[in-house]
């Protein structure tokens, strides 16, 4: 797990600022070659740089310069300010600037203390987090962040009186949440009703308000305060300055950030009108950065003055059979065969080639690769091979008609699969399912909707036969939302209705267990099961694709660069980060 | 007895824009799909939390109490305003639960700053070039106005647009030429004078003129065509009045009446002709947010931002009529 950080340590952040932007490759390089060393040492900046550029992104060899503004292109707008509130990625990203919350991820998915001063103490037992809050915390009217503050928060989110605040947490600190006590100014105990794992890492991340504003406010104004939309007094490393709505919304350095101001004096949160949009606003510089699609991947690339990172992340895309027992295809899918014949008459490598135009990862488990749980044996795998797809349908009864359409007991192997119209990759995704399921006698037919319309159909209706939509895991590899039977609920996202006992068991277990090398063969037999029954398999997992302008610098590399957890809701960059031409 | 016209005509419009109100909320809730908080499909989110936001919002209300939320706010009805429409606040948005009239005023001068210029231009474009096509019939430049007007409106605006920002922003970037932006009303950074606006505001604005004037300079030419075969254009050149005194006293000015017609249908699409042109170009304007709001089934947005327009058509026909009055004395209001 990460460090943990002691308080009053101020010069030796320094230090480890300096060795941030110092990725140990980087120095073991510079060891190598004293003489480019001397040369950097002398002035040789540019040399230097050029070296490093052979890796990704622009890692800081140019001392940092204070100033200027940092302008990040987005598709879409946030739509409030209010920690307690959020519930769309554009949304926290900005929230995660403004209000700091207890733990934050790394690049790589481990926790850190942020505003506690280490990661909670946990009782033997298992179910009291204790969290102690560092020293040197203040908003930014200058006042102490306490505990009071913490609590207060929780409560929006769990105490039974603000059931009015459309917060949508609530659900998942009532179920495994008994208590929140403050102990005394900087100390907060959180106890559980059982011991579950996910805890840290799931809700320890929620921006912290402050109650001196907040906490007079009845239920329902936390829901329309002017504070959602204008918040200020904060605690992150930018303060408010104003959200003109469908533009942008723009912050300003905080100066009196409790881990030092940033360099950035303004950071501008761009909405423009979709990817195409951002790739155009990245060549013309209107724009310093942005998330841009697999199929900018190559064009940007080309450009002189962009540079284009990727890296892992732990969003994919799944398709899924309807096991609803009131599905009429309920009966098809049951079969295990045709779930497993139907992934293995489909090429996913030659999709990930062609739809992501190589910038997606071909999924051997319902686990992303990047995560501690990810077992890179599970059995058994699909590749591309419609020559069994064939035979295991044929062995299962399902045989050929004058049509070519299988058959078995006069019901066709013929369904429609459905998606959200306007996402390329995903309509594109069905056709070419349509056109490998066809070469093995399976008749489907793809059909695009609104995406309110999906997601009713997943969660509510499921009168659909397959459908194919992205999702995406969190930092935790609990994955009952989609595997858990008690998510077939209406509302909840098994709207495959896969149910199965062992399966459950499986989930149970692990949230209840917190030794993590336990957990991680748990984990390793959920993937073995699910890769054997496959449900609902998932065809990749994507990459994350950024387009940065070169004149920004000490934005990647290291724990707290721009990575898999920390492209979206957690900018730990963002305070390290500057222009090289303080503009 | 014009100001009693104008009174019962107001009364009148009442119905008029509830109608509207009931017809669109009936329809947003016919449709299928729901609005679901957090679109994102988010593996934290739990079936109770969706279940609760919604009893929260008071979608799960049986309709004519959701409806009636929407005009008046609370149930029972109170004294003080508790929002709603007839508070003038338009209902509040399921998205943010901000009030729809702050969105609405947010994004009007937007649109309109767009769709007034456009119309600017399309006029004063249009009517040289339908006069030079009239006077010059079947000429080269007259055939070079038709191909034109044509194109303008079979080409699709959203394409024309993108082929604008690849060439005048994109491409001139690229070439080191001055450049224009290519999306946004404002710069981002430090933007907002009038100069800044006006370089945004240059690509959009064609655009979106280029459309009317391919429809408005066709329609001055064939009327004025027809005015300058009247017997009226013949006595003035009998009488040996010259040519432009012709062309430009009689037959234009009587031409043009037709067309002004046509320029009052625009005037409800000066807040919602541009939706088009105003996500190209990332405009913030009103159209592009009814868009996005229909997108996520933000249903109170919608309503609000209908009624809205239905506001502007009733009050827009109402000037109209009356204008028509004070033209024209030969109509008379009863």
């Amino acid at each position: 797990m990460s460090r943990e950080e002691a308080p009053g340590e101020e010069g030796f952040r320094e230090f480890e600022d300096f060795l941030k932007h110092w990725s140990r490759r980087d120095f073991v390089k510079r060891m190598g070659i004293g003489a480019a060393y001397t040369a950097f040492l002398a002035g040789g900046v540019e040399f230097m740089e050029a070296c490093a550029n052979a890796g990704t992104g622009n890692p800081t060899t140019v001392t940092p310069k204070k100033g200027g503004h940092l302008t990040e292109g987005t598709i879409s707008d946030i739509k409030t300010l209010n920690p307690v509130l959020t519930s769309d990625t554009a949304s926290s990203e900005i929230v995660g600037l403004l209000y700091d919350s207890l733990l934050n991820l790394t690049a790589n998915g481990d926790l850190r203390p942020l505003l506690a001063k280490a990661l909670p103490q946990t009782s033997s037992d298992g179910l009291t987090y204790t969290v102690t809050l560092r020293d040197n915390i203040k908003w930014t009217d200058g006042s102490p962040i306490t505990a009071d503050d913490v609590k207060m928060t929780y409560d929006f989110m769990f105490d039974p009186q603000y059931k009015d605040v459309n917060s949508p947490r609530r659900g998942d600190l009532e179920q495994y949440v008994k208590s929140i006590t403050v102990k005394d100014a900087k100390t907060i105990v959180f106890t559980l009703k059982s011991v579950y794992a996910p805890f840290a890492v799931n809700q320890l991340q929620y921006g912290i308000l402050p109650k001196k504003l907040w906490g007079s406010l009845a239920p329902k104004e936390v829901n329309t305060t002017d504070m959602n939309t204008g918040p200020t007094v904060t605690s992150g490393v930018f303060k408010f300055q104003k959200w003109d709505k469908g533009q942008q919304v723009t912050l300003a350095r905080n100066d009196g950030y409790w881990q030092g101001a940033p360099y950035l004096d303004t950071f501008i949160y761009k909405v423009v009108a979709d990817s195409v949009a951002i790739g155009n606003q990245l060549k013309t510089g209107e724009i310093d950065y942005g998330q841009i699609d697999p199929s900018q991947f190559s064009d940007l690339s080309a450009q002189s003055s962009l540079s284009v990172v990727t890296f892992p992340v732990a969003i994919f895309t799944f398709y899924a059979y309807n096991q609803n027992s009131t599905a009429k295809v309920a009966q098809m899918f049951s079969d295990k065969a045709v779930r497993q014949a139907l992934l293995y008459a489909l090429d996913r490598q030659g999709m990930a080639d062609a739809l992501y135009f190589k910038q997606a990862v071909v999924a051997t488990s319902s686990m992303p690769p990047i995560s501690w749980a990810y077992n890179k044996d599970a059995k058994p795998q699909y590749p591309h091979d419609p020559a069994k797809a064939n035979s295991m349908l044929d062995a299962a009864g399902w045989a050929k008609g004058s049509d070519g359409i299988r058959a078995k007991g006069g019901q066709k192997l013929s369904f429609t699969m459905i998606t959200n119209a306007g996402n390329k990759v995903r309509e594109n995704s069905l056709v070419a399912m349509q056109d490998a399921w066809k070469q093995i006698g399976v008749d489907a037919t793809p059909k695009l909707i609104t995406f309110p319309q999906l997601v009713a159909q997943i969660t509510n209706d499921r009168s659909y036969d397959v459908f194919l939509v992205g999702f995406s895991w969190s930092a935790e590899p609990d994955q009952s939302a989609l595997w858990h039977s008690r998510n077939t609920a209406p509302g909840g996202f098994n709207g495959f209705s896969y149910k199965s006992s062992a399966m459950d068991k499986i989930l149970d277990d692990a949230v209840a267990t917190l030794d993590q090398n336990k957990r991680k063969q748990l984990y390793f037999q959920m993937q073995d099961i699910l890769n054997d029954e496959v449900p609902a398999p998932i065809l990749v997992f994507n990459k994350g694709i950024w387009g940065i302008n070169k004149r920004v610098q000490g934005m990647t590399g290291g724990d707290f660069g721009l990575g898999t957890y920390t492209q979206f809701q957690n900018k730990a960059w963002m305070r390290t980060t500057f222009v090289s031409d303080g503009k | 007895m014009l100001a009693r016209y104008v009174v019962r005509r107001a009364v009148a419009s009442i119905p008029v824009v509830f109608g509207v109100t009931l017809i669109t909320f009936t329809l947003l809730h016919a449709t299928s799909g729901a609005f679901v908080p957090g679109l994102e499909l988010n593996p934290n989110l739990r079936p109770a939390d969706i279940i609760r936001i919604r009893n929260n919002l008071g979608l799960n209300d049986p309709l004519p109490l959701q409806y009636w939320h929407w005009i008046a706010g609370a149930w029972p009805p109170s004294f003080h305003c508790s929002g709603g429409l007839i508070c003038g606040d338009f209902g509040r948005s399921l998205v943010d639960g901000s009030p729809v009239r702050d969105h609405i005023l947010e994004r009007l001068p937007n649109t309109l700053e767009l769709t007034i210029t456009a119309i600017l231009l399309g006029v004063l474009i249009s009517i040289p070039l339908g006069v030079v096509g009239a006077l010059r019939r079947g000429s080269v430049i007259d055939n070079f106005f038709t191909f034109l007007s044509v194109a303008g409106v079979s080409i699709p605006s959203f394409w024309l647009a993108l082929l604008l920002i690849l060439l005048f922003s994109v491409s001139f970037h690229a070439w080191g030429l001055p450049w224009l932006p290519s999306g946004g009303a404002v710069n981002s950074f430090e933007g907002g004078d009038p100069i800044d606006r006006l370089t945004h505001l240059i690509l959009p604005a064609s655009c979106l003129a280029f459309v009317y004037i391919a429809i408005w300079s066709r329609f001055t030419r064939s009327s004025m065509l027809e005015t300058l075969s009247q017997d009226y254009v013949r006595t003035a050149r009998a009488k040996g009045m010259s040519e432009r005194r012709v062309t430009y006293l009689h037959a234009l000015r009587n031409s043009l009446v037709p067309l002004v017609t046509l320029i009052g249908l625009e005037l409800p699409g000066l807040v919602s002709g541009g939706a088009i042109i105003e996500i190209v170009f990332s405009w913030p304007g009103v159209g592009r947010l009814a868009l996005e709001r229909a997108l996520q089934y933000d249903y109170t947005m919608v309503l609000g931002l209908t009624t809205f327009i239905a506001l502007l058509v009733v009050i827009g026909n109402l000037l109209a009529d009356v204008l028509y009055g004070l033209l024209d004395p030969r109509i008379r209001y009863a």
